[in-house]
């Protein structure tokens, strides 16, 4: 079994959760979609939620272990094509 | 008695920053992973630097050492051990090669995942 650095677990189907904020990285590759989403989670309040988007591959480990390193929480990955989409939970 | 849960496996990381061109340090690491699964460690290789090209497909085929077998036998021999491989494709930028097209066990990873893997690791060891 993989292991992950997230309790997050890739999702077949999305759930309907309204994202606080989205934050496209699509097109972008490593380290910026990790720095993005650093940056707007800084700016952001306790209990909102970011969308992050990426098609960068080396996105998926990359978020995870941002948001677990910075004590936040990734309660949701999912994939559409190569898209991958994070939901992150500002924790503190 | 001491129960051991699988999460208490020491982690060693190795990282392989030198490449095809000098085919005498690609072995080791692969050989040392298959050797810390035998002792009950959780192994990962990550590939930077021109680390990157001894994952890229069919590389490790053409690397034949006296002496021992290919490189491409013996990373299947360690990746059967549940040796991790991770690579940076970042890494192909600085070497002017294409993206992408890794061995199969490969997975494509970034700065943020070594970093992480560096301070998990109980032990970390750089070709």
């Amino acid at each position: 079994m993989q292991e992950t650095s997230c309790d997050a677990q890739e999702k077949e189907m999305p759930s309907n959760i309204k994202p606080d904020r989205v934050l496209d990285c699509t097109g972008l590759y490593c380290p910026e979609p990790v720095l993005r989403t650093r940056i707007e989670l800084d700016n952001m309040v306790v209990g909102e939620v970011l969308q992050t988007l990426g098609d960068d591959p080396a996105a998926e480990e990359d978020i995870k272990s941002l948001v677990k390193r910075i004590g936040h929480e990734l309660f949701e990955l999912s994939r559409e094509d190569d898209v991958l989409r994070f939901l992150i939970r500002k924790i503190k | 008695m001491k129960v051991v849960f699988l999460s208490e496996k020491k982690k060693i990381l190795y990282v392989q920053t030198s490449g095809v061109d000098t085919p005498e340090r690609t072995f080791a690491p692969f050989i040392l992973a298959a050797t810390a699964a035998a002792m009950g460690m959780e192994a990962t290789i990550y590939f930077l630097i021109k680390g990157v090209t001894v994952v890229k497909r069919g590389e490790a085929d053409k690397i034949k050492l006296e002496g021992f077998p290919t490189l491409r036998q013996v990373m299947d021999q360690a990746v059967k051990t549940g040796l991790k491989l991770e690579v940076c494709e970042q890494s192909c930028l600085l070497l002017g090669l294409e993206r992408g097209d890794f061995v199969d066990a490969a997975k494509i990873v970034g700065a943020a995942t070594l970093n992480d893997r560096l301070l998990d690791a109980d032990a970390v060891m750089c070709f």
